[in-house]
């Protein structure tokens, strides 16, 4: 045995199941999809010196514009994926995918996940999503081999997002509406975002709800000082805060055919804010008049991606936690190459599902949501 | 000797690197990290990761000196953690357990050099 053997852990328990990752990042640079960027942005990208540099965050480790460096200082590497150091190619997708044992993939955009944030000039935004989409329909997606792609939607202009919308709503490629959480002013229950859901409702295209690559520190308050501190709790927060603003101003009864999906916050956050939100609900009712049952039982309507998985958790604990939000309302998901992804392995070896739930959760609720 | 699994010749190491061998039906990293060998099992007890092809580096110490100031952080002179490349689980390199939970303990084996030559024997922990 000269090596690791890397290639075969749990290979077998793997090949036992179809497995659609629901959250697998595509590592675009700003290179590539300059090219399909509209102008002035094409000549600005094509000049801005980004080269092939990928997703490295090398500054980011010594002067954190997200608190701290997500590869843990060296410590995590990838040996199937070209993130940080360079883009990401089709090629390596598929190795990616056949390493951790995942059959169909939805890709999401990784340099969009910071861009929320950017709420001085949505522009920015709109002008990235809009070359992103072209760019990936015509070199990376291809639904026949099992590549899927979520469309990131620009929600700070409007229009931009519905151009977005009529653009993909032919294309096979694209299985769903992407909406990142993190920094989202205001909150995406506001009426603002109507046309685009009642237009994802039109075109049956699920709104998945993706929490930020950045953290706390940058949107809601400074001072930390880890990451540890700043990943744990910003994303939680940066998905919390939609899921109330979306329940309690009634996205689910103005939409109702809508698929709403919520990823990269694990589930064991799920049934805390949904006890806390019900026993406020029912003390003041008439601040969400649209509401005809408890906000928590709007939550669980919801579908959550699986990852970060707490598998470390009591096992009693994580299975009432997972009793309360639903098997059926479970995707599994990776984040694949990040730092903290699951392999499908979190799913299988939680021994509180049947293996009916198991296969529910690894690929048959995505086949529904997406249309897969 | 019988029990003992041969590596390879100890002046065919140098500090950094890693062979794996089999020892009854476990994948057994050794290294050599600072001039001392060390084996223990290539299967991460969090989700079954190459843990032995990871980064090794000195455990990271905090102490607490006084109210009001930093945490003096220093990096032991003797004390080596082993890191997961999958997901960044760390273990003590000389007694297998987790650096956040010692109840979790990375099976550790014995390294012997005999005749020049590395072996790896029985299971420590």
């Amino acid at each position: 045995m000269s090596q690791a053997d890397t290639e075969s852990r749990r290979q077998e328990d793997l090949d036992a199941y179809h497995v659609i990752d629901c959250d697998c990042h595509y590592m675009e640079s700003f290179h590539d999809v300059a090219e399909y960027m509209e102008e002035p942005w094409k000549t600005k990208f094509e000049g801005g010196n980004f080269d092939e540099k990928g997703a490295k965050q090398n500054l980011s480790s010594f002067f954190p514009f997200s608190t701290g460096d997500r590869q843990a200082h060296g410590k995590i590497t990838r040996e199937h994926s070209s993130y940080p150091d360079s883009p990401e190619t089709p090629e390596r997708i598929r190795e990616g995918m056949e390493s951790i044992g995942v059959d169909e993939t939805l890709l999401i955009s990784h340099l969009i996940l910071a861009g929320a944030g950017t709420i001085a000039d949505d522009t920015r935004q709109s002008a990235f999503a809009k070359a992103y989409v072209e760019y990936m329909s015509e070199e990376v997606l291809d639904p026949d081999d099992g590549i899927h792609g979520l469309a990131p939607i620009p929600y700070y202009d409007v229009d931009a997002s519905m151009e977005i919308l009529d653009r993909i709503e032919d294309r096979d490629e694209y299985v769903g509406a992407c909406f990142v959480t993190a920094g989202a002013t205001p909150p995406l229950g506001n009426r603002k975002y109507d046309p685009i859901y009642e237009r994802c409702e039109d075109m049956d295209l699920a709104a998945v709800f993706h929490t930020g690559g950045a953290g706390l520190d940058e949107y809601v308050r400074g001072g930390y000082e880890e990451m540890l501190e700043t990943h744990t709790l910003g994303f939680l927060e940066s998905n919390m805060s939609q899921i109330v603003s979306l329940v309690v101003q009634g996205v689910p009864e103005k939409f109702p055919d809508l698929d709403i999906s919520f990823m990269e916050s694990g589930v064991t956050y799920l049934p805390g804010l949904m006890t806390r939100l019900d026993e406020e609900y029912l003390k003041r009712p008439e601040e969400a008049p649209l509401l005809e049952k408890k906000p928590g039982e709007y939550i669980t309507d919801f579908y959550y991606g699986t990852q970060p998985l707490e598998i470390s958790a009591d096992p009693e604990y994580l299975e009432k936690c997972i009793d309360m939000v639903g098997a059926d309302q479970l995707m599994f998901a990776s984040d694949y190459p990040h730092w903290d992804y699951d392999r499908p392995t979190t799913v299988m070896d939680l021994p509180f599902l049947s293996e009916e739930e198991v296969e529910m959760v690894l690929s048959k609720n995505a086949q529904e949501v997406f249309g897969l | 000797m019988s029990d003992l699994v041969e590596v390879k010749p100890a002046d065919e190491f140098e500090n950094g690197d890693r062979e794996f061998v089999d020892v009854g039906g476990v994948e057994v990293g050794v290294l050599q990290v600072e001039d001392e060998f060390y084996a223990l099992q290539n299967y991460c007890l969090h989700d079954g990761g190459p843990v032995c092809s990871g980064k090794t580096h000195r455990k990271l110490l905090g102490e607490f000196k006084e109210p009001g100031k930093r945490v003096d952080k220093s990096y032991s002179e003797d004390e080596c953690v082993i890191s997961c490349p999958w997901h960044g689980w760390s273990y003590d390199i000389e007694s297998g357990d987790h650096l956040a939970n010692d109840d979790i303990s990375l099976p550790t084996y014995e390294v012997v050099v005999e005749d020049g030559v590395v072996y790896v024997g029985g299971q420590k922990n």
